[in-house]
């Protein structure tokens, strides 16, 4: 698989506190990659590296198989971003914000109408920034941070303080951009709910080391249903249940059966019933990636 | 590259409503001139009237104006940065910090040098509204005037690299102030008065004897080696700065 970005044991220390920690990344080519963690979990710390804003205190980071550090201005060249709050000029208008740019990264100026268009600030692109709202700040980073057609879009909470419609509008914006325009996009949150909406692969990063990475789909995996029994004299009823074959496990006060498909939890009543046990409830226990994401973090926290 | 930061730069200060900055020493100039009235030497042949009034001019004009001037300028460049994450925003494009500070660096001077033009304007018109009779002291004034500017590269570096290091507007401002009201003093010592940054411009603009044989006060060498010593001290002093610092 080609790796847009890839890092190798990345490392960044404050004074004793390590606020990321060995973190191999692997981000593939046009995946939308959710990096999700807590508040302080080192998303930032990470983003901020990745982008040449701040030097490792070890390790390396590569991106399109160039190390970051070393030929930053060939990486940067090819990379979009937009770190924690929207960067703006108040005294510009969104036009001039983004001609500002311009200059630098010399595109066409047919670019910024297209990006405004993009992002529809095309009304007020000549209002300005000062009196945007968060919502239209936002949206004015994401249309800098396209303004030079990036293959690779570094995003760190870009939802962050967007009411629910710009939340759903950056949304759409966002998937929208690997496949017409064969971006690869990496997006920081704190939100499960978010990343689960948009991501194509998860890294989860909690205390700056990373606690799991891979596609949304072995996550959703984790996240399967379970079947609980709660019937009387539960050691005898789940001895009995292995006797006839049917895997399950024993709890506290209930049974775990390891089958969930309708004939399978219909037989294991069945036989219990036959058996003679009184069942009282038959429950389906359902985790949910918020779950998972709180119980990762949670041993994450404490290691 | 450095030219299209060069140009951007130039873009973002243009809209900060610069040009009254821009005007302000100059037109205080013109107005200081024309409302003083009564130089005794006017009329005397032994003077050069325009060489008075400019004489008289620079004590307020590089004392006074121009370090204030510049350090508003340095602020106001690095204010925009500061304001709303432009560090960040500028940084992650296609730039090396190194540039990216002479970019800025660049700018500063040629505004102070196009200070120092409107400066010469200021007196000549003054000059000529008041019916100079004298021969215009070219080769003095722009000596002086061109001396003045490099003079200020120190000062100009050290207040960018304030103006970097600190978020605020006003404290590089406060700062600057705190430090160009001394200057009066300063001027006065000769020993030290040459290694003061606030100093420079006004000592080289000051300096122009009456007798054509050396032109500046103050030998070349030693204003090569003091301005020359305290520009690379605060310009890589700066750079340095910016390149380390974390955004």
């Amino acid at each position: 698989m080609e790796y847009i970005v890839e890092t190798k044991k990345l490392t960044k220390r404050f004074g004793r506190e390590y606020a990321v920690e060995d973190l191999h990344l692997k981000i593939p080519k046009g995946e939308i990659y959710g990096f999700l963690g807590p508040n302080g979990a080192g998303k930032t710390t990470t983003i901020r590296m990745l982008l040449g804003l701040m030097k490792p205190t070890a390790g390396s980071a590569t991106i399109f198989k160039k190390d970051v550090q070393k030929e930053k201005i060939d990486v940067l060249r090819k990379v979009g971003s937009l770190v924690e709050n929207p960067s703006y000029y108040p005294h510009l208008t969104a036009n001039e914000n983004l001609e500002a740019l311009r200059k630098i990264l010399n595109v066409p100026k047919k670019r910024i109408s297209e990006v405004l268009e993009i992002v529809r600030l095309t009304e007020v692109a000549n209002k300005r920034v000062k009196g945007f709202s968060l919502g239209m700040k936002q949206r004015l980073g994401i249309a800098a941070s396209l303004l030079h057609e990036p293959k690779l879009l570094i995003l760190d909470e870009p939802t962050n303080g967007l009411d629910p419609s710009g939340i759903i509008e950056m949304r759409h914006l966002i998937k929208r951009l690997p496949t017409e325009y064969q971006m690869t996009v990496l997006i920081s949150s704190h939100l499960l709910s978010e990343i689960d909406q948009m991501a194509t692969c998860v890294g989860i990063i909690s205390k700056g080391k990373l606690i799991f990475q891979d596609s949304i789909e072995a996550m959703r995996k984790l996240a399967k249903q379970k079947i609980v029994l709660k019937v009387n004299n539960h050691e005898n009823a789940w001895r009995a249940l292995l006797a006839k074959g049917i895997k399950a496990e024993n709890n506290q006060d209930a049974i775990f059966l390891h089958e969930e498909s309708d004939d399978g939890v219909a037989e294991a009543v069945q036989t219990l019933v036959a058996e003679g046990y009184a069942v009282y409830r038959v429950e389906e226990e359902k985790r949910s990636l918020e779950d998972i994401f709180l119980q990762m973090t949670s041993e994450g926290n404490l290691k | 590259m450095f030219l299209s930061i060069l140009q951007s730069e130039w873009f973002k200060l243009r809209k900060s409503k610069i040009s009254a900055i821009i005007l302000a020493a100059p037109i205080l100039t013109f107005l200081m001139g024309l409302t003083m009235d009564g130089f005794e030497f006017i009329g005397d042949d032994e003077v050069n009237d325009w060489l008075l009034f400019f004489l008289f001019s620079n004590l307020t004009y590089s004392l006074l104006f121009l370090p204030l001037i510049s350090g508003v300028f340095a602020s106001l460049v690095c204010r925009y940065e500061h304001q709303a994450g432009g560090w960040k925003q500028l940084l992650t494009l296609p730039v090396t910090r190194g540039k990216v500070f002479m970019a800025k660096y660049t700018l500063l001077l040629l505004l102070v040098f196009v200070i120092q033009m409107l400066y010469v304007v200021a007196i000549f018109s003054v000059g000529t509204m008041k019916g100079y009779t004298d021969a215009f002291p070219m080769a003095i004034i722009w000596k002086s005037v061109f001396g003045g500017w490099v003079a200020a590269f120190p000062l100009v570096a050290l207040q960018l690299w304030m103006s970097m290091i600190w978020k605020t507007f006003a404290l590089p401002l406060a700062v600057n102030v705190f430090f160009t009201l001394p200057t009066i003093l300063a001027v006065n010592s000769e020993t030290y008065g040459p290694y003061y940054p606030w100093a420079q411009p006004f000592l080289m603009m000051y300096s122009v004897e009456e007798s054509m044989d050396s032109v500046f006060y103050v030998p070349w060498d030693q204003v090569l080696l003091v301005v020359g010593g305290s520009f690379i001290l605060f310009f890589f002093g700066g750079m340095i700065y910016f390149s380390r610092k974390a955004i």
